[in-house]
């Protein structure tokens, strides 16, 4: 691709969107990386030879993606109502979740993924507990599960000490301005961190494709961070890489296609294959930004009395 | 260049009164030899290609290959495919572009300036039902089939989309003559269906010994055929 002048970066030429090039300039393209390795990694005299242009973007696009997973950084934010169903629909390029979290007065809320399984699929059976079957043999299902039900109606408890905690309600003693409950069984000793948290939990029902609440986010909105694969649904011309990692995805093409490759010397498959490590090393040493002066500011703290 | 090399083979020829060939023999043989010749320079230009991987052959001067290339890319053309239905398009043709291909070596969609890569068919079914390969405006494909190209993605479907560099065939030589009084041909390249060969000069000695075999063989003089393949045996051993 070829530059652009500063009026086509800041306005677009003029043609909406005009903010489509702001920041262009850190990333290189899927297209350009394609054609970069086609003439400069690929040829008669070259490693890779004789492979055809489909294998070259099949592995450029591996690598984003794998780049895309962790070592990019660049996370998607994502903002929607939960309604009563307490159901967030995972967006289409969703790939993993980074932090959940409820807007609430002006606050974000971290939420925490529940340690327990809030959703469930359910059988239908009869009063032996023999499942049901129609006349095709396919078993039959109830239309929501009892714990499904219960988590939407607000009547699951839950193991976390929020509104629908276990504890919440029970009868218990006041004693010098703190509370102490029985438990029905055994008994447990100081406070379980993990699930010490006040806010609404949340667990993934990933091949659902949907974030399962419980029932206290009914109503509230739910922000969600998460990692996509950098495929832009699709879309060649929209996919880049960042040009801390241009080095890498041409390693990382050329190591793919040597270890896949028949009759190529072992010692030129790990040359690739260090070569690469090293270059995603530095691109992510590169990426994290580490300056001098952001590291005296944080030396700055080390004699900072703690209470 | 045809006048000298039909004057040589003649020359050779009449030297021990092996025999005489005729102007319409002379163009069938120059036609083949020439082909032979032209086929040649894939392989030679590979076996260099190969010689250079192997740290076997200098720069400069001494870059053959770079001079193979040479000689092939004077019969390349670029050209507008004619488009048929669909995504379907003629590949380089007397009818259509006006000459047929020997190799097509890139293809064009001239919308998106993007080249369109070949893919088998073995393999095209695949790719187009591939999620991440499959082709698109900036990584088009295409499959052959007879004499069509289908191009892909399939939004590729108007006349003018298309375009191919490729080699073409050399013109098949003709050495045209007027009969004289007593029915001696004579040369003359003023007729309208004069046709010199299309290969480099120094490509002459190759076809004088390529033409003598075919001469040979159609005198049945079996020296002359040996005299030609010891040449040729000679002029490939100092190529190496």
């Amino acid at each position: 691709m070829a530059y652009i002048s500063a009026y086509q970066y800041y306005e677009n030429g003029g043609v909406a969107p005009t903010d489509s090039n702001w920041g262009s300039y850190q990333y290189v393209s899927l297209f350009d990386i394609v054609n970069n390795f086609m003439l400069m990694y690929q040829g008669n005299h070259s490693l890779v030879n004789n492979e055809p242009r489909y294998k070259i973007l099949f592995h450029a696009k591996r690598g984003i993606q794998e780049l895309n997973y962790d070592a990019f950084k660049e996370v998607k934010i994502l903002e929607l109502d939960v309604c009563d169903n307490l159901r967030f629909i995972l967006p289409p390029d969703y790939v993993n979740w980074v932090r959940i979290s409820m807007y609430k007065n002006g606050t974000l809320y971290p939420l925490s993924e529940n340690i327990q399984t809030n959703w469930s699929d359910a059988y239908l059976q009869d009063n032996d507990c023999n499942i049901l079957f129609d006349e095709d043999g396919n078993v039959l299902k109830p239309e929501e599960s009892k714990l499904d039900l219960d988590r939407v109606t607000g009547q699951k408890k839950s193991i976390y000490l929020n509104q629908n905690s276990q504890f919440d309600g029970m009868e218990g003693y006041c004693y010098d301005g703190c509370w102490y409950f029985d438990y029905t069984l055994g008994s447990r000793f100081g406070l379980n961190t993990e699930t010490a948290n006040i806010n609404p939990t949340f667990s993934i029902d990933r091949k659902g494709g949907v974030i399962n609440f419980s029932s206290g986010m009914a109503g509230e909105l739910c922000v969600l961070e998460y990692v996509s694969d950098g495929m832009e649904s699709g879309d060649n011309s929209k996919i880049t890489v960042n040009k801390l990692f241009e080095d890498y995805i041409y390693a990382y093409i050329e190591y793919a296609i040597l270890n896949s490759k028949l009759g190529v010397q072992e010692y030129v498959v790990n040359r690739a294959r260090r070569r690469k490590t090293a270059l995603l090393r530095n691109a992510k040493i590169r990426l994290s930004n580490i300056h001098p002066s952001r590291l005296l500011m944080n030396l700055r703290g080390q004699n900072k009395w703690l209470k | 260049m045809i006048n000298s090399v039909r004057n040589t083979v003649l020359a050779i020829l009449n030297k021990n009164n092996y025999g005489y060939i005729s102007p319409s023999d002379f163009n069938l043989f120059a036609k083949q030899a020439q082909m032979d010749i032209f086929e040649d320079y894939f392989t030679t230009y590979n076996y260099y290609v190969n010689k250079e991987n192997a740290r076997q052959s200098g720069t400069g001067y001494a870059d053959i290959k770079k001079g193979m290339e040479e000689v092939i890319d004077y019969f390349s053309l670029e050209k507008d495919l004619t488009h048929d239905a669909a995504n379907k398009f003629f590949l380089p043709s007397p009818t259509t572009t006006g000459e047929d291909y020997y190799f097509i070596n890139k293809v064009i969609v001239v919308t998106s300036k993007a080249e369109a890569e070949n893919v088998s068919n073995k393999n095209i079914t695949m790719l187009t039902n591939s999620l991440l390969t499959s082709p698109t405006d900036l990584f088009p494909a295409y499959s052959q089939e007879g004499n069509f190209i289908y191009l892909y993605p399939n939004t590729i479907n108007t006349q003018g989309d298309v375009r191919a560099q490729y080699i073409r065939y050399p013109k098949d030589p003709k050495w045209t003559y007027v009969s004289l009084s007593g029915g001696e041909p004579s040369f003359d390249q003023s007729q309208p269906d004069f046709q010199d060969f299309e290969l480099p000069l120094d490509d002459e000695n190759n076809l004088v010994n390529k033409i003598l075999q075919y001469a040979g063989m159609s005198i049945r003089e079996i020296q002359t055929v040996q005299f030609a393949q010891a040449e040729e045996q000679i002029d490939s051993n100092e190529l190496k």
